[in-house]
């Protein structure tokens, strides 16, 4: 007896796909090339996070901070500039922010041993924070003149495509090249697994924690710049938004396991196209705010039901080892 | 009213279409205690399961006094006067004794000096010497185990399972916990349990049914049974000879010192411990539950945090070392196979190859910055072969193995990293017999190739078995020191009590 099995990974597409196919069809305007654009664009900067998140999450973390990784270090690039400095040495000085960021975060996390809700939780406040009361005049960081040729991170396209989406896409490539085909990336997959057994195995396991949350910081920083180069400023006060659950959503909804260990790139595209045409379809039809949060809840509820109806852990399956 | 209180017949039950029992007739006398014995896998579990209402029949017929029924949760099978006792404790911790026992039957106003009132005239009754004052998760596997039985006495069972009740506890615990098993027998209760441990199956039980591969082979009077005639209805061959069998004929000597311990502290398991190993023979190191083995070689491996280090030496081939986590540890040769392997053993979303490959990576990152597909295979296929790992594909998770099967990916895991020194902790709990004999045939040619290996077992047959040199740890340390040849198992039985 053999039943066939669809993973969370093939729903969610087949959902995506059906969603995206009622919003063309019954949509006036969501199919449009401007349209297009935006979602796409929209949908890369969330895309972007979700990677970060996702490196996290597989290694039984989960990095709450990001989205002052995202503000903060792109504030301070167009600050600085707008200051005077040459946009090599701002570039520079937020790189270094950055893997100073994630090295707190990762040395709290594995060394202080700080659940990495609490640690990253709390950094990010405290980053945010720091950027609004030192090192941002407004809240709002405008675009100067020293960031001439910049704005192309963000704008136009190459080879046709957007290039916000082609930095999506260079920044998938080199997460899964980075999780499939290295030893930091197996190592990474053996702590979500089990960190007990990779520690005793040998497995460097606290400098690799460290690693996930420098890499997950340096990747959300990324997202900023692409951000920011997109729209010409950095509304630093995104980090009061609800980006960052927006990003759970993404990395839940694509089947990584909040468990650890389970999941890759793919599950973050697959959750950031649905999650994105979702979205964008119910700005087009003029759903407010609470109403979309409340949609955004049920869907989440949803794919958690669904997975444990699909891949029940029962006795039984808990205990295939000792029948 | 007829002798037999529970009875099943033609029992049978698929999971996915394979059957995990399949036509078992097994019936239970009223008052009698029952041993099921079997290796991993024979189907002990889900015969008791199936009685318990855990898991339901996919066909056959059970019966409690006459009555065919059929439970489909364990609060049906509670209601017909059947209880289980799991492996796993069902207690809550943080509750007391006393709001345990009455779990789930609280009144809607529950006062708790009366349920404290009524468990301790109820415990009083059974003559178990537990406060119920106290929260279940202060006491000892043993007070915890009681709490679990007299939890089943209350709720009026006529029949309570037990499953591997004596694993976690010390031998002074498992001695009264027979003396309890006879007093529910004498209550009118009966018993049935399952037990790894023969011995213990031969002196309790009145009557013993051995499974297979998922069918009975027999059920006959304890009276008639030795461990001989049990090992061979449990593997269908004769393997008494090889397993635990014959006394070392020769020990084989001692190479060069490898490790030294001097002194360590370690409050409040380790005190005061010296020993050394020797490359080239098998060092097996015996003592009771608590005695502190595992802990002094997890600070040896570095397994153990750093902040219970209190003091002492650790000596590897004479150069004093300190390993805070595991990793320095095995790139200095050091392989420790847990205890535990389910908490601290394997990955157990990841292949079987590729748990083994990681074992390599760990000690060799030397030239590994991108993962070899092939390695990964040739080293998966390699070690599959050269330890008789019995799975679908190399590509099978290793949580799908049986029990003596994953035991053998983590022990490839370690032997792969090529240490010099190899510290088994209870290298065959929970495992098959067949794999007892192939993973003591593996310590054997490890110790022959020249590493020092060290066997943690409180096993006495296993460590008579396998060691050349035997050390018996009590209360912290090494208390005495025997050669396989003079050995005998009271001797080591009394150093390792008194």
């Amino acid at each position: 007896m053999k039943r066939v099995r669809f993973s969370q990974q093939e729903i969610v597409f087949a959902v995506f796909a059906l969603l995206f196919a009622v919003f063309s069809i019954f949509l006036p305007g969501f199919l449009s090339p401007d349209n297009m654009l935006t979602l796409l664009q929209n949908v890369a900067v969330l895309g972007i996070l979700g990677l970060a998140m996702a490196i996290v999450v597989i290694g039984r973390g989960i990095d709450i901070s990001l989205i002052a990784a995202l503000a903060v270090p792109s504030g301070l690039v167009l600050q600085m500039v707008q200051n005077g400095h040459s946009l090599t040495a701002a570039l520079a000085a937020a790189v270094l922010f950055t893997i100073c960021f994630g090295l707190v975060n990762g040395w709290l996390i594995a060394y202080a041993e700080v659940p990495s809700l609490f640690a990253t939780l709390a950094t990010g406040i405290f980053v945010a924070g720091l950027g609004q009361a030192a090192l941002f005049q407004l809240d709002v960081v405008q675009w100067s003149d020293g960031m001439a040729g910049f704005e192309r991170l963000g704008q136009g396209t190459i080879f046709g495509v957007p290039t916000s989406i082609v930095m999506f896409a260079v920044a998938c490539v080199v997460v899964a090249l980075l999780l499939r085909q290295t030893r930091w990336g197996a190592y990474i997959y053996a702590i979500g697994d089990n960190p007990y057994a990779a520690r005793v195995t040998g497995i460097p396991s606290r400098p690799i924690v460290v690693l996930q949350y420098v890499l997950a910081s340096l990747i959300g920083c990324f997202a900023g710049l692409v951000m920011a180069a997109s729209v010409n400023s950095m509304p630093t006060r995104i980090f009061n938004s609800t980006l960052i659950y927006d990003v759970i959503l993404v990395v839940v909804l694509g089947g990584i396991g909040l468990s650890g260990g389970r999941g890759g790139v793919v599950n973050v595209v697959i959750g950031t196209l649905l999650i994105g045409t979702m979205l964008n379809g119910m700005t087009i039809l003029d759903v407010p705010y609470a109403g979309q949060n409340l949609i955004k809840g049920v869907v989440l509820l949803a794919a958690v039901i669904t997975d444990s109806f699909l891949n029940p852990r029962n006795e039984e399956t808990a205990q295939q080892g000792d029948i | 009213m007829s002798d037999i209180i529970l009875s099943l017949s033609g029992a049978t039950k698929l999971y996915a279409g394979v059957p995990a029992i399949e036509d078992v007739d097994f019936d239970l006398r009223r008052g009698e205690i029952h041993a099921l014995v079997g290796e991993n896998g024979a189907g002990k579990s889900t015969l008791t399961k199936v009685m318990a209402g855990v898991v339901a029949l996919t066909s056959g017929t059970m019966t409690v006094d006459g009555v065919v029924v059929a439970p489909k949760t364990p609060l049906e099978a509670r209601n017909l006067g059947i209880g289980m006792v799991f492996q796993e404790n069902s207690l809550v911790p943080t509750m007391t004794v006393a709001q345990n026992l009455y779990l789930g039957q609280e009144k809607f106003y529950n006062r708790l000096r009366g349920i404290y009132i009524a468990a301790q005239q109820f415990l009083q009754s059974l003559n178990f010497d537990v406060t119920p004052t106290v929260t279940v998760g202060a006491l000892g596997a043993a007070k915890k185990q009681m709490v679990e039985i007299a939890r089943a006495v209350l709720h009026r069972a006529k029949v309570i399972i037990f499953d591997e009740p004596t694993a976690t506890l010390t031998p002074e615990e498992k001695k009264y916990f027979f003396d309890l098993v006879r007093d529910l027998k004498k209550r009118g209760v009966s018993i049935v349990f399952i037990s790894h441990a023969l011995e213990e199956a031969l002196l309790l039980a009145d009557r013993i049914t051995v499974l297979r591969d998922g069918k009975r082979v027999v059920t006959d009077d304890a009276a008639r049974f030795d461990r001989a005639r049990i090992v061979q209805a449990m593997v269908g061959r004769d393997l008494s000879n090889t397993l635990y069998g014959a006394r070392k004929a020769t020990a084989r000597p001692a190479g060069a010192r490898v490790l030294t311990v001097q002194n360590l502290k370690m409050a409040p398991m380790v005190k005061n411990n010296s020993l050394s190993v020797f490359a080239g023979q098998i060092t097996g190191v015996f003592g009771l539950v608590g005695a502190g083995r595992t802990e002094t070689f997890k600070i040896v491996a570095g397994v153990l945090k750093r902040d219970f280090f209190h003091g002492g030496e650790i000596l590897l081939h004479d150069k004093p070392v300190r390993f805070r986590v595991p990793a320095p540890a095995v790139k200095a040769g050091v392989a420790y196979v847990t205890e535990d392997r389910k908490v601290e053993g394997f990955f157990e979303t990841a292949s079987i190859a590729r748990n083994i490959y990681l074992g390599l990576l760990a000690k060799f990152p030397k030239g590994r910055w991108l993962l070899s597909k092939r390695e990964t295979n040739t080293v998966g296929t390699g070690w599959i072969e050269r330890l008789k790992v019995r799975a679908i594909s190399d590509e099978a998770k290793v949580v799908e193995l049986s029990g003596g099967n994953q035991q053998k990916v983590v022990i490839a895991k370690s032997l792969i990293q090529q240490p010099e020194l190899i510290i088994f902790d209870e290298p065959t709990r929970g495992v098959d017999v067949g794999a007892i004999v192939e993973i003591h045939e593996l310590i054997n040619r490890l110790a022959d190739e020249g590493k020092a290996v060290v066997v943690i077992s409180s096993y006495l047959p296993e460590i008579m078995a396998l060691s050349d040199r035997i050390l018996v740890s009590r209360q912290g340390k090494v208390v005495e020191e025997f050669s396989a040849l003079e050995a005998t198992e009271e001797k080591i039985m009394y150093a390792a009590i008194h």
